[in-house]
């Protein structure tokens, strides 16, 4: 994983000429918005009007007595405990599926990343209407088996699995086609000698493929917790943080803080804490990985 | 025999789960087929009833309302420019530090590349604050380039570019050497050729990122006619929903879906060869 | 002399770029809610052609647009509802403040507090807008630090709808065709469930979810009621979890735990099945009611025998939540004379057609209007009439919109997740005094 070690030629001036347009974007937009995040979130800083007045550290104790900031964290770790395993199970399921020659399987292949290109707001729009409980696609099915149509984005338990579908119908696409470039790559000759050995479908998937897709697995299941830690979209458009607050994520909490009530300098101090446990969570899996490596 | 009976029952275990996929497949499609239906039915009819997935009664008003309005084609040329420009930049600027991180020698390298992978880990809205009062203080709002240059350095694009051209057998770089060849010769005559599977891949992902990019536009084009699909496309829900009705609003949404669907059909042939052929080879 | 001022600067833009005619126009950005409707009303050109809030506000800017004379051209970009003041604000970072923007009397403090607005006593004066004509309550919702900012429009509250064949059904409909509302909470849910046995319908329907609120200003009328202001007026404290938010708050709940009223409506659900015939009562503004009545005689919906009611006095004084709609120019140091101008001759054709924007259902909020027999002769005005002097605010205090959001999800919460109305107080207390303790 480390781009240390491998033998290369050693010519630091071009490296660099070559490295610059990254770095230099990088830092810019990267590297330093950081910072002045944290810098801006020791403030009182309003968003319009500007009126900012340095507070120390005021901001983070704030946050620390903020129950609905713990209840967006707990929002937040919730859909991204529902999506991650799931996405990333529902990916591999649907990659073993598909993968493989033939014109079908190429369609049926298309079918579920197509999906994926589909922008949010469609996306939101679309599960919105299926779910709905007063024009919803699945009203007719109720009716006929005389069930009150449920209303599944005002149900305070039902309302992020609703979300967390709607997720998983999106985003699915991009861990199929990581998947399926792995288990393109895995040497065909094991499969070969497991035929021989008479190996059951079962232990030719325990013994072989995942083995050889590991570092894929854990990439996606990395890149899913990144990418599943930022829900906004989503949960902004299909229920608002509704109902009662039973789906509103930090993300939405720490965009609320700054657009709506202008307050940057607090909803800096959310961002990052975000960070931080987002940074928490991905050494943590990384360093599981390497274990599990070592092992 | 027993080989036999073991590929037939090989034969018929994949011909269900065949089965079962091409079901799921059809289930999975069928929230999209509903919306077209209803995009093209009367917003009168839908009223009463949003059932069925044969549009009748029929009518085509609600897309002729939608171009007669100007701005979804806007939107839409706006999401274009920005997605393909950064499309094109995360490409030549992953590739390139791609090919420093796993070819050439210099120090600090190791550091480097922790620090850019460190980047991974800073979400976007841990950023999108400071960078809107970068912004502002620059007065670069409602710009082509507000929306594009702070996704153009993407840690994950670097990673796997240096993945690929770390998989790149050396011989094929070794004639060249001979020759005298510059790095950036070599680069763009022989690495950057070999790569076009990776940065194929690379760039769907860039691609659609950019086009399903939500937070930093919603904040950052504030003008309706610098809009992109995605953000004007919300603005439309709120408003459509009030005065104008479901099939106007799903007609919206089909509209703006269908260069992006049109665009996916013709490369989906590149696309999925491509990621399966994958980061590596 | 505007005239030769621009004259001389139009000779000076054609002799600079050698293009003629078209730069010539004054683009006055405008920036509002009340929807899109270009399909409908983009080539209605009269407002009194047509109906509705987006519907007459469209007609009102195409209407300025082929009449003025100053060569002015409104440009106007609709915002969703919900993200309205978010793009607001954004703008004064992003670059495209607008020249006339719409704005609340609730929110009007969070900006000229802040000066980011443009006073406009001297700009009044000089187009001859008469301050001395608007019901002294608008201009008082309009004034902040004895500076005016806004042109009031209009004052709205909440209302009830009446479906009259249902509540006959239910029989309450007196014998002189008034409407029997109840006077209690007991004879509330009493007179609900009446309602529900006879007509085998909802008593009320309303915006239930967790968008719109509706049930938090009714909420804040039955504390008026009660006589307890829900924010101090110098913005510092909020009397929520109290005896009197109890009694209120329980009486909410009952009506949706006794089945009275449909949880799972959203703001246009609510408003179909009023005009299905699925509900005796609809909780919503002033704002439906052209729409409704329109709706009724079309003959096209169910409902067929529309009326209004004001909210009636169930813990006492008959108080509703009434909220002001107003024209504000958002501050630019860009902004040029001309265009200074032009949006003040907007802002003056706006206040000159405040009669066209009463006929949604607002009440107006100038006292020639009011005297006027036209107004008089608008549908159900008398029934309501009421209302204008039942109409209670808030008082003028900074963020308004985070503490209604916060008390809309924890009251709730009451029905979507069956919270009791004690913890639903308390989380809104809560919810509340932490913004409340960042108001300066």
């Amino acid at each position: 994983m480390s781009g240390g070690g491998s033998p290369g030629r050693r010519a630091p001036g071009t490296a660099f000429l070559f490295l610059a347009p990254f770095f230099a974007i990088y830092a810019v937009f990267l590297v330093y918005p950081l910072f002045k995040g944290f810098w801006i979130s020791l403030h009182d800083w309003e968003l319009a009007g500007g009126y900012r007045e340095y507070i120390g550290f005021l901001n983070y104790q704030d946050l620390w007595t903020d129950k609905l900031f713990w209840r967006t964290i707990r929002n937040t770790l919730l859909f991204v405990a529902m999506t991650v395993p799931t996405m990333t199970l529902l990916a591999l399921m649907l990659a073993l599926a598909v993968h493989g020659t033939g014109r079908l399987k190429a369609i049926l292949r298309s079918v579920f990343f197509m999906s994926s290109v589909f922008s949010v707001t469609v996306v939101t729009l679309v599960w919105s209407m299926v779910l709905s409980a007063d024009q919803g696609l699945l009203v007719p099915l109720w009716n006929a088996l005389g069930i009150k149509p449920v209303n599944f984005l005002a149900h305070p338990l039902l309302a992020m699995p609703s979300i967390a579908l709607a997720t998983l119908w999106w985003g699915v696409g991009l861990p199929m086609a990581l998947f399926l470039a792995a288990l393109g790559q895995v040497p065909q000759e094991l499969y070969e000698a497991a035929e021989l050995d008479h190996a059951s479908r079962w232990s030719v998937l325990r013994r072989i493929t995942l083995p050889s897709i590991r570092h894929t697995l854990l990439l996606v299941v990395v890149l899913q917790i990144i990418g599943q830690f930022q829900i906004f979209g989503q949960a902004q458009l299909m229920t608002q943080g509704g109902p009662a607050n039973r789906t509103r994520t930090l993300v939405q909490y720490i965009y609320d803080t700054g657009f709506r009530d202008w307050q940057v300098g607090y909803a800096s101090a959310m961002a990052m804490a975000l960070f931080l446990l987002m940074f928490g969570f991905s050494m943590l899996q990384l360093w599981l990985g390497r274990k599990g490596d070592d092992a | 025999m027993s080989t036999a009976r073991r590929t037939g029952s090989a034969r018929t275990t994949d011909i269900i789960l065949l089965g079962l996929t091409v079901a799921f497949a059809i289930l999975w499609m069928i929230p999209v087929v509903w919306v077209v239906t209803m995009s093209l039915k009367p917003n009168v009819e839908l009223m009463r009833s949003t059932a069925g997935f044969i549009p009748w009664p029929f009518t085509i008003d609600n897309y002729f309302n939608l171009v007669k309005l100007a701005t979804v084609p806007r939107w839409l040329m706006h999401s274009f420019i920005v997605a393909v420009s950064m499309t094109a930049l995360v490409l030549i600027v992953s590739s390139l530090a791609g090919y420093a991180f796993a070819r050439l020698d210099f120090p600090f390298k190791r550091t480097l590349f922790l620090i850019m992978i460190a980047g991974l880990m800073v979400p976007e809205q841990a950023v999108f604050i400071p960078l809107f009062t970068m912004f502002a203080d620059w007065g670069m709002h409602n710009t082509h380039a507000a929306l594009v240059a702070p996704r153009v350095a993407v840690p994950i694009g670097v990673f796997l570019m240096t993945q690929f051209f770390r998989a790149v057998p050396r011989e094929l770089e070794e004639a060249a050497e001979l020759d005298h060849a510059s790095y950036f010769t070599i680069f763009w005559r022989i690495m950057l050729p070999l790569s076009v599977p990776a940065l194929t891949t690379l760039g769907l992902f860039t691609f659609i990122f950019a086009w399903n990019d939500f937070l930093w536009p919603l904040v950052s084009a504030t003008k309706a006619e610098m809009f992109t699909v995605t953000v004007g496309l919300a603005s439309i829900q709120g408003n459509f929903a009030f005065s104008e009705g479901l099939g106007s609003v799903m007609a919206s949404a089909v509209f703006a879906s269908l260069p992006i669907v049109i665009l996916f059909l013709i490369f989906q042939r590149f696309i999925v060869a491509g990621v399966a052929m994958g980061a590596g080879k | 002399m505007h005239h030769s001022k621009l004259l001389a600067r139009l000779a000076l833009a054609t002799a600079l770029t050698g293009v003629a005619g078209t730069a010539s126009a004054v683009e006055i950005s405008f920036f509002r809610f009340f929807g899109d409707c270009q399909t409908d009303y983009g080539t209605v050109m009269k407002a009194a052609e047509a109906n509705g809030e987006c519907g007459i506000i469209t007609a009102l800017a195409n209407q300025f647009n082929a009449e003025n004379t100053i060569g002015a051209k409104v440009v106007t970009q609709t915002v969703d509802w919900g993200a309205y003041y978010d793009q607001l604000t954004a703008t004064y970072s992003t670059g495209n403040i607008p020249d006339v923007a719409v704005m609340h009397s609730s929110v009007l403090p969070n900006f000229s507090d802040r000066d980011l607005l443009v006073p406009l006593a001297d700009g009044f004066a000089k187009v001859g807008i008469d301050t001395a004509d608007f019901v002294p309550a608008a201009l008082k919702n309009a004034t902040t630090n004895d500076t005016l900012y806004a042109l009031p429009y209009d004052l709205h509250a909440l209302l009830f709808h009446v479906n009259v064949d249902l509540m006959a059904q239910a029989g309450f409909v007196n014998e002189d065709g008034s409407i029997k509302l109840p006077t209690s909470p007991e004879e509330l849910i009493s007179m609900g469930k009446e309602f529900k046995e006879k007509t085998g319908k909802f008593y009320i329907a309303t915006e239930s979810q967790s968008s719109e609120g509706m049930m938090v200003r009714l909420w804040e009328s039955f504390m008026w009621q009660q006589g307890v202001d829900v924010l101090s007026a110098d913005g510092k404290e909020a009397s929520i979890a109290t005896p009197e938010g109890e009694k209120a708050a329980a009486l909410i709940k009952a009506i949706y735990d006794e089945g009275l009223a449909n949880t799972a409506l959203d703001y246009p659900g609510a408003e179909q099945a009023f005009l299905n015939g699925e509900a005796g009562i609809l909780i919503n503004g002033t704002w439906g009611v052209d729409n409704y009545d329109s709706q009724a005689k079309s003959g096209k919906a169910v409902l067929k025998n529309y009326a209004v009611a004001n909210v009636p006095g169930i813990f006492g004084a008959p108080k509703v939540w009434a909220d002001s709609h107003m024209w504000v120019m958002p501050k630019d140091e860009g902004r040029t004379p001309e265009e200074t101008e032009a949006a003040l001759a907007f802002i003056k054709f706006l206040n000159d057609n405040n009669f066209q924007w009463a006929r949604t259902g607002h009440l107006s909020v100038r006292q020639s209007v009011i005297a006027s027999p036209e107004f008089a002769a608008l549908p159900h005005r008398s029934d309501f009439a009421a209302t204008a002097e039942n109409a209670t605010a808030l008082p003028v205090v900074q963020n308004q919109r985070g503490i209604f959001s916060a008390m809309t999800t924890d009251l709730n919460a009451m029905w979507l997740t069956g919270t009791e109305p004690a913890d639903a107080l308390a989380a809104m207390q809560e919810s509340v005094d932490q913004i409340l303790r960042r108001n300066r």
